[in-house]
């Protein structure tokens, strides 16, 4: 029973050192969006004078409508790939279409620098005058998180068991219905996951989102990038810009775990 | 039903991988007005005979290693720790998942000024224990930036983990328990094979995003002191971006990538080996 008691320790304390890990970035940049920058001089300070001027200049240089072209981007990526993803993983799962040549293709994507996509996608939108808007940026992330959602579903797809389906074809289902009614279901969990997975992969970009839209469709991760440049180093209102990018989806990320476990724990088959 | 899939991968893949493909045997640069001309195999000739690109393939990979390999040791306590908490479940899981939700960007620029050794809290802190230490220091830089890759993908090693760990069927422990194995034993014996396959899929997924990493040197040290910190992804960005090469960038990212696929197959093979 005394070896259980000093696990349990080590496991409260381990839980609370990370904790304190994730939050200790986050007070301080925190902190420093209130700082003037004679304040931010004495890193540890922690009691004086609150000042807004950093939120203020940040809310006036547009961040929120930044934020918000991340958001349509993240979501339309998502669901294109949950959608198309999804089929093929089942049919890569449950055919073995393809063979492994399929599955080392969609790794292949992944691995693919993305400096090489994007001048392709830079000439097509200039192309096709869609230069700085959000379309040829929706499609550079379709190249890394569509494949990403795919491989992720891969694995809970060969999870279902095959006497699932089968069972259901006999019951006079067809191919399509016994996807769509019986094995689908069984991977919802699996599904939760990837499509949280691949908008955080989406919302994180900056690379494709710095090349292919600089400009008014600058998305979120731009925008702060544009603040460490513009007029030098102002940490204050920089601190205040990461805040307003971190805030909402930690919020967001609260409600989506929430799903995941309830997911993860709803499948139909008990194990 | 792999029709959808593969058109879309077509369009938004395959499309400008040929494009890119033709950059590499020619000699563009972003400030050519007319045609470029074909040079053949000669980017990939002065890839090949380039030591700051081989360099940059050490310094990705020792970043990946350092990486992957924290997050996963670190990812497997948390995953077991988290598996066993009986109160506030779910606050204590969203609360420590939060990172991997933050853009890169942000959590680089953020780690940039609470490491900087004149206005960042760490420093600060090191200080009054009189300890002096330069985060972007030479022969430290490296080990930062992994570090920094750790506090924000170790969640994802977590998610993936606890996923596979609330998968495992009871049973088989419960009766191990009866039988009177330690909680080591059943660990190593049940729980480890058991996740296996959640493990590799959590271990390629992040090294083949850990190599894939630019914003943190971008927001950091853009690739200092000296070269130390150019990993593959700043480098190519440099050479295509900043100096206008895009045909020679493009012939790194294809060399970058025929390396990158014969160590995955060769890990599959492994695999697959190991299991017959």
């Amino acid at each position: 029973m005394r070896g259980s008691n000093v696990l349990g320790i080590a496991r409260i304390a381990l839980l609370w050192l990370a904790a304190i890990f994730v939050l200790f970035p986050m007070v301080w940049i925190a902190l420093n969006s209130f700082k003037t920058s004679g304040q931010m001089n004495d890193p540890l300070l922690l009691s004086f004078k609150p000042t807004l001027a950093n939120w203020e200049n940040v809310i006036s240089s547009g961040i929120l409508a930044a934020a918000g072209r991340s958001a349509i981007t993240a979501s339309v990526t998502v669901a294109i790939s949950v959608v198309v993803g999804s089929m093929g993983a089942y049919a890569i799962a449950t055919f073995r279409a393809g063979g492994q040549l399929t599955r080392f293709g969609i790794l292949a994507s992944q691995v693919l620098p993305p400096a090489v996509l994007v001048f392709p996608f830079l000439t097509m939108a200039y192309a096709l005058r869609v230069n700085d808007t959000l379309v040829p940026v929706i499609f550079a992330h379709l190249t890394f998180v569509l494949p990403v959602v795919t491989w992720f579903l891969i694995g809970f797809f060969e999870a279902v068991p095959r006497s699932l389906e089968e069972q259901a074809r006999v019951d006079g289902f067809t191919r399509f219905q016994a996807f769509r009614l019986v094995v689908l279901p069984q991977v919802y969990p699996g599904i939760g996951a990837a499509a949280i997975f691949g908008f955080t992969l989406s919302w994180n970009d900056m690379f494709y989102g710095l090349i292919l839209a600089p400009g008014k469709a600058a998305i979120l991760p731009v925008a702060i990038a544009g603040f460490n440049t513009f007029r030098g180093v102002e940490l204050g209102s920089m601190s205040a810009a990461i805040l307003i990018a971190v805030v909402p989806v930690t919020i967001a990320s609260f409600f989506i775990q929430r799903r995941f476990v309830q997911g993860i724990s709803g499948g139909a088959v008990k194990f | 039903m792999l029709a959808p899939l593969l058109a879309v991968l077509a369009v938004a893949v395959g499309f400008p991988l040929v494009y890119a493909i033709y950059l590499s045997v020619t000699d563009y640069r972003l400030t050519d007005q007319g045609a470029p001309n074909f040079v053949g195999a000669q980017n990939f000739i002065d890839a090949f005979a380039n030591g700051a690109f081989w360099n940059s393939f050490l310094t990705t990979g020792t970043y990946v290693v350092v990486s992957v390999g924290l997050e996963l040791l670190i990812g497997l306590a948390i995953a077991l720790s988290l598996q066993k908490q009986k109160w506030f479940r779910d606050a204590t899981r969203a609360f420590l998942l939060a990172p991997m939700f933050i853009t890169p960007i942000a959590v680089g620029l953020t780690f940039r000024f609470l490491l900087n050794d004149q206005i960042g809290a760490i420093p600060a802190i090191l200080d009054t224990f009189g300890i002096s230490y330069n985060f972007f220091g030479p022969g430290k830089a490296l080990f930062t930036l992994a570090l920094i890759d750790v506090w924000q993908w170790t969640p994802f090693m977590v998610l993936l983990l606890l996923a596979g760990l609330e998968s495992i069927p009871k049973p088989p422990l419960e009766a191990a328990k009866v039988d009177g194995a330690s909680a080591w034993y059943r660990f190593r014996r049940i729980v480890l094979p058991m996740l296996s396959p959640i493990l590799v899929v959590a271990i390629l997924l992040r090294a083949l995003d850990a190599l894939r990493v630019f914003e943190y040197v971008f927001a950091t040290t853009r690739g200092g002191p000296g070269t130390e910190t150019q990993t593959l992804q700043y480098f190519m960005y440099q050479t295509g971006i900043q100096f206008f090469r895009l045909a020679s960038a493009s012939a790194m990212a294809f060399i970058v990538l025929l390396v990158v696929l014969g160590l995955v197959v060769l890990t599959f093979r492994r695999i697959e080996r190991s299991k017959a």
